[in-house]
């Protein structure tokens, strides 16, 4: 049963839809990413789930009640800013303590609610201290605890990390997640960052355009996208075009790159071309494997665990990334020819 | 070795000519503020300080300023209750117009900020004003409404309400109504000013958090914009407490105020030195409000002083 419902919610700015017809099921406790370039209507979507903003069509239901309807003071969320959105003139303790003292609970336990928070996101000790006082990463992790002592029904997160430095933005992912398992509650992160969201969701709402593009886990977003934009946007790959020189009982076809022919599981018609993209890390290459596609190493970039390898092959790039344990790179001398092999199974064949 | 101890030397030279340049621009920053700094030394402090000197002389009847020493001045002013009442009456006015103007300046700030573009600028000039009109001419505007043949008294005796004129003018309330008027867009602006470093999402926070509009109002917006009230109450609460134009017209002698005993003494009396005294006390007394009243605006909200 699904915990938080969209149900056909739509935005309208200045006559432009900017959220269309968008449906969306989250389970309890799951993680789920909203991701997508900006302007694709991932922080809107968000707002409208907080109630910063009005929905102009259609039902947000929360635990089986609509919640579209209330303002953001009565829908029970828990907010991280992306600013962290702290307020300067209270300290840590009455930051996280703010929620709980408008819920009219006890002092004994505010106190208590309060200090357990802050051990959760390793700031114990730091009650006194003002916002200003404090890291960015420090500042998102008061946040946070304010966010969670609430005990609300969704936890929302705006791009809580853009703010950080790479490092601490790694650190602060890997904690986030661990304190929403050990919370076990359901939670939306928007952030514009692929990799982010491959590396902590459940599941992920590529958006495009105020439309979901695809949802689902990060493994099938990436092995299998099932749109056009998914493919481009997740990862980046290969535009590669084929033609069919010969089809199988309509199972299978074989098809040509230039002279380098396979046979793959899809339908085909004979005579027509195929565009497929292909992932640049599924991508081998070989000095004396005649079977594969024949190319030309135009440039190779050393980038630490892996090597990039740019492959011209006639008018068009190819880019193939290899680990350097599988090849090393000094192997290979720029302006060689070689070989480039790929499993027909990689293949995405691209929909228009 | 040879070659070390030159560029060594080299170095030295180089450091040097860096260090005299570093000098040279901290130098520069300041030339800049020269032309402020002698206005301020030869037309603010040397006055202040020849006043001060002159607060402790003797009154002379041939050349007003004596030649001997005295505390008499202070002592003749705190001793005595007419005087004592006069400050009294000076500084309740000015805390009354600070106040007022805080009460009717903060709705207005708050719809200024929330407007956007074209309509703000045309707002925030709306509210600027009255600083484009004489205050003679606005004071005389006050006269003709509140005097007791004026626009407000007629209109409520014609209508029934009252059946002699209400005394209006001349009264402390006309002052502060003049003053208030002349004195509030200083205070909008002021408030404008810190309403709009509130981080809007700090807003969002609060409501996210279960806090209704009013609470959200009171838990956040009011703290944070303290300093942008302390700012616009001192620059009222000065110019109310020095102010001579408006209580002259609207007070007149019956609403007496230090600025008019000062001149009062300077101009009829020619008793510099005491006039002095007067003037000096009324420094004195503004500054302790100043100073008091900041620290019970900020005594509960540290976070607002470390911003």
């Amino acid at each position: 049963m699904s915990y938080l419902c969209l149900e056909n919610v739509v935005k309208t700015f200045d006559k432009t839809e900017v959220v269309k017809k968008m449906n969306l099921e989250i389970k309890k406790g799951e993680l789920v990413s909203f991701l997508g370039p900006s302007g694709c209507g991932k922080t809107t979507t968000l707002n409208m789930i907080a109630g910063f903003l009005e929905v102009d069509g259609g039902r947000i239901v929360v635990d089986g009640k609509p919640v579209h309807l209330l303002p953001p003071n009565k829908r029970e969320m828990g907010m991280v800013f992306q600013n962290y959105a702290l307020f300067p003139h209270m300290t840590v303790f009455d930051n996280v303590a703010y929620g709980l003292k408008l819920r009219k609970v006890p002092k004994g336990e505010i106190r208590e609610r309060v200090l357990e928070a802050l051990e959760m996101v390793r700031l114990a000790g730091y009650e006194k201290r003002y916002p200003k006082e404090l890291s960015g990463g420090q500042q998102q992790r008061v946040s946070l605890a304010r966010a969670l002592v609430i005990k609300p029904k969704v936890l929302l997160l705006d791009e809580p990390l853009s703010n950080l430095d790479a490092k601490l933005r790694q650190e602060m992912r890997e904690e986030i997640v661990e304190i929403q398992k050990k919370v076990g509650i359901t939670t939306i992160f928007v952030t514009h960052d692929q990799e982010e969201a491959l590396a902590i969701s459940d599941r992920i709402a590529v958006m495009y355009e105020g439309r979901i593009e695809q949802m689902d886990t990060p493994v099938e977003i990436y092995n299998h996208p099932k749109t056009d934009f998914v493919s481009r946007f997740i990862g980046e790959v290969n535009q590669i075009q084929g033609q069919v020189v010969e089809t199988y009982n309509g199972q299978q076809c074989k098809i040509t790159f230039d002279g380098y022919e396979q046979v793959i599981s899809k339908l085909g018609v004979k005579d027509s071309v195929m565009n497929f993209y292909l992932r640049p890390e599924k991508i081998q290459l070989a000095q004396t494997n005649r079977e594969g596609l024949h190319v030309k190493l135009e440039r190779k970039m050393f980038l630490g665990a892996k090597t990039r390898y740019i492959l011209q092959f006639k008018e068009k790039q190819l880019i193939a990334d290899i680990s350097n344990t599988v090849l090393n790179p000094d192997l290979i001398k720029e302006g060689q020819d070689v070989y480039a092999v790929w499993n027909p199974e990689e293949l995405l064949l691209v929909k228009k | 070795m040879q070659a070390e101890v030159e560029v060594q030397q080299e170095q030295e030279i180089l450091y040097k000519q860096e260090k005299k340049r570093l000098t040279r621009k901290k130098l520069d920053s300041w030339l800049l503020l020269l032309p402020t700094l002698a206005i301020f030394i030869f037309f603010f402090l040397l006055p202040l300080f020849f006043l001060f000197i002159t607060s402790f002389k003797t009154f002379d009847a041939g050349s007003g300023i004596g030649s001997e020493w005295t505390l008499q001045n202070y002592v003749k002013f705190l001793f005595d209750k007419f005087y004592l009442g006069v400050l009294w009456r000076t500084v309740k006015i000015g805390l009354l117009t600070t106040l007022v103007a805080i009460v009717i300046s903060y709705p207005v700030a708050y719809q200024i900020t929330k407007a956007n573009g074209r309509l703000k600028n045309y707002l925030t000039l709306l509210v600027l004003s009255p600083l484009l009109i004489s205050m003679v001419i606005r004071c005389y505007g006050w006269v003709i409404l509140l005097s007791n043949n004026g626009v407000v008294n007629n209109t409520l005796m014609k209508m029934g309400w009252i059946d002699k004129p209400l005394t209006l003018l001349y009264t402390e309330f006309s002052v502060v109504i003049g003053m208030v008027h002349v004195l509030f867009p200083y205070m909008v602006l002021s408030i404008m000013g810190s309403l709009e470093r509130i981080d809007p999402s700090v807003i969002r926070a609060s409501q996210n958090l279960g806090a209704s509009p009013i609470r959200t109002f009171f838990s956040v917006v009011l703290p944070l914009t303290l300093p942008g009230i302390f700012a616009g109450s001192v620059m009222v609460f000065s110019l109310a407490v020095s102010s001579f134009v408006t209580p002259a017209i609207l007070g007149g002698p019956q609403v007496k105020v230090m600025s008019f005993l000062t001149y009062e003494q300077v101009t009829t009396m020619l008793n510099w030195p005491y006039g002095s005294a007067i003037g000096f006390l009324l420094i004195f007394i503004a500054t302790i409000t100043i100073v008091v009243y900041s620290k019970l605006l900020t005594r509960s909200e540290k976070g607002v002083a470390i911003q």
